[in-house]
């Protein structure tokens, strides 16, 4: 009990990847409902690879003597961010273009993970002094990341949770029915656009704080283990953001606490509360038929 | 002397179909206040390009198309979809189903006050029978309750025109006769215009005021009784013969 209560202390030497772990955890499967609804899992896995290219990118440019963003480190990590949502969303508008031309769309998605996968690896080659940094980063540990940045990134989840609700009735309209929201006036292509846009900057920060794996898993599992049990949009974004903090939460402890690498045990516990609600949903429902 | 309105929807010499392919050509086809228009014909034959087009979801390739009404000069839509077209993994209860008609404008501030259109999608339900269903997962009910909140999306919608896109497909006889009557209650009590695409005529003809046949390229309206003659009828069954 000690040893939970210490995490939450202010002198905790980690508490910024802990409070960036939970915050992760809470907010990435508010994005990710949207992910399973509209049957986009594959972009969940290709799109923090994209963003951890457009990181790799930013170190390239730096490494390149192109410093586009003055402030050292702080400068660097400001430059990343850039990278990483510029790489994404300029992604999810290929990804979208592409959809309407057909073909294999699985194919596309299979693709575009191998390509940010390699660009990611490539890009550090110009960059050897930042390849410790970059690694960290995509690995998703923020202990150096200062106190105002860390607000920041606090602020920006804050706005994504606050539109992920408040436009939560245009994000299903849209997602659901896209006749029935046209035939009501509204706009598919604004309300498609501003979705993909929080898409895109809440995979970017996550991927910055706590790494593309753990950013993927957030994105589908809580949204998995969420489904059986929702009853409405709102009771499943609550249900799978509940999961993903519980998640983060208990994942962080039993790293903390075992010594073991944060990521994987994070994505593995995420893992076995959906074993757990798979196997309470076989137990405890009677499908109706 | 009688007033005679103009008509919700008109279709002039317009040719409809998809990128720069024309389905349809030399259509001409107007839907006045208060009609009930069965648009009839095979699959295949171009019904749902008529649907998305006075929709508004593709636009007509050549010729005429207008709609007027009173949402920003367009028709208030109510529109219902054929239930197979609604993915069954979203867990959206049934009177989230029917409030999507209330979501036409932003509305931000009623939202942030918790203030929306209750008694409308409410009375909606029960309007068609379906209030006891709200609070069930809508992809739990069977295809007649389905179609019952799909009818109460529609008229959450407040609609001047409603838009059914084969209503009774997949449904058995008996909730058939039940929705058949409830289109009647609604147009009467309403005082809608309905279009219904429909590929069968047995059930639903005696609702049809006019009748539209889409076919062979072409799409030929007019009042029930000459488009549903059986001369009419075997005309068009030997030219898709």
């Amino acid at each position: 009990m000690t040893g939970i209560l210490k995490l939450f202390e202010p002198s905790f030497l980690l508490h910024h990847a802990f409070y960036g772990s939970l915050v992760v955890g809470f907010v990435v499967p508010l994005v990710g409902v949207y992910f399973l609804l509209r049957r986009l899992v594959f972009w969940g896995v290709a799109l923090p690879q994209v963003s951890a290219a457009g990181i790799s990118a930013a170190f390239m440019l730096q490494g390149l003597g192109l410093n586009l963003i003055a402030g050292g480190e702080a400068g660097e990590r400001h430059l990343a961010i850039i990278g990483s949502v510029v790489f994404t969303i300029g992604a999810i508008m290929l990804l979208t273009y592409m959809e309407h031309k057909g073909g294999v769309p699985e194919g596309r998605v299979g693709a575009l993970y191998a390509v940010a996968a390699s660009l990611a690896i490539l890009f550090m080659v110009f960059n050897p002094a930042g390849e410790a940094e970059m690694l960290s980063l995509l690995k998703g540990e923020i202990v150096t990341i200062s106190e105002s940045d860390f607000h920041s990134m606090l602020n920006v989840f804050a706005v994504i949770t606050l539109a992920m609700f408040l436009f939560q009735r245009e994000f299903t309209l849209v997602s659901y029915d896209r006749d029935m929201a046209v035939t009501l006036g509204r706009s598919v292509l604004v309300w498609d656009g501003l979705l993909y846009l929080v898409v895109g900057v809440t995979i970017s920060l996550g991927v910055m704080t706590v790494g593309p794996l753990v950013t993927f898993g957030f994105l589908v599992i809580p949204a998995i283990a969420a489904l059986p049990w929702a009853r409405g949009m709102t009771s499943f974004s609550l249900i799978a953001s509940l999961c993903g903090g519980l998640s983060a939460f208990a994942g962080f402890y039993i790293s903390y606490t075992r010594d073991m690498p944060l990521g994987p045990v994070i994505v593995c516990v995420a893992c076995a509360v959906l074993v757990l609600s798979s196997l309470m949903d076989l137990l405890l429902r009677r499908k109706p038929h | 002397m009688k007033t005679v309105l103009e008509p919700l929807l008109r279709f002039k010499n317009a040719s409809l179909g998809y990128g720069s392919t024309a389905v349809l050509h030399g259509v001409n086809f107007e839907a006045a206040p208060g009609s009930f228009i069965g648009i009839l014909g095979h699959n295949g034959a171009g019904k749902s390009t008529v649907l998305k087009t006075l929709l508004g979801l593709i636009p007509a390739l050549k010729g005429e198309f207008h709609a007027r009404g009173t949402h920003f000069g367009k028709p208030r839509y109510g529109y219902v979809p054929q239930k197979e077209k609604l993915d069954a993994i979203y867990p959206l209860t049934a009177y989230e189903v029917a409030a999507m008609g209330t979501y036409r404008g932003l509305e931000l501030m009623a939202r942030l006050r918790g203030l929306g259109h209750k008694d409308l999608i409410r009375r909606s339900l029960k309007q068609c029978g379906a209030l006891e269903l709200s609070d069930k997962r809508y992809s739990d009910l069977s295809g007649g309750q389905r179609q019952r909140v799909l009818i109460a999306r529609a008229l959450a919608a407040e609609p001047e025109l409603l838009v059914l896109d084969e209503p009774l497909a997949g449904i058995d006889v008996t909730t058939q006769s039940a929705l058949l009557k409830l289109f009647e209650t609604l147009k009467e009590q309403k005082d809608l215009t309905v279009l219904m695409v429909s590929h069968r005529i047995q059930r639903e003809k005696d609702l049809f005021s006019h009748v539209a046949w889409v076919g062979d390229g072409k799409v030929e309206s007019g009042p029930t009784a000459e488009m549903l003659s059986a001369g009419k009828i075997m005309k068009i069954f030997e030219a898709e013969l």
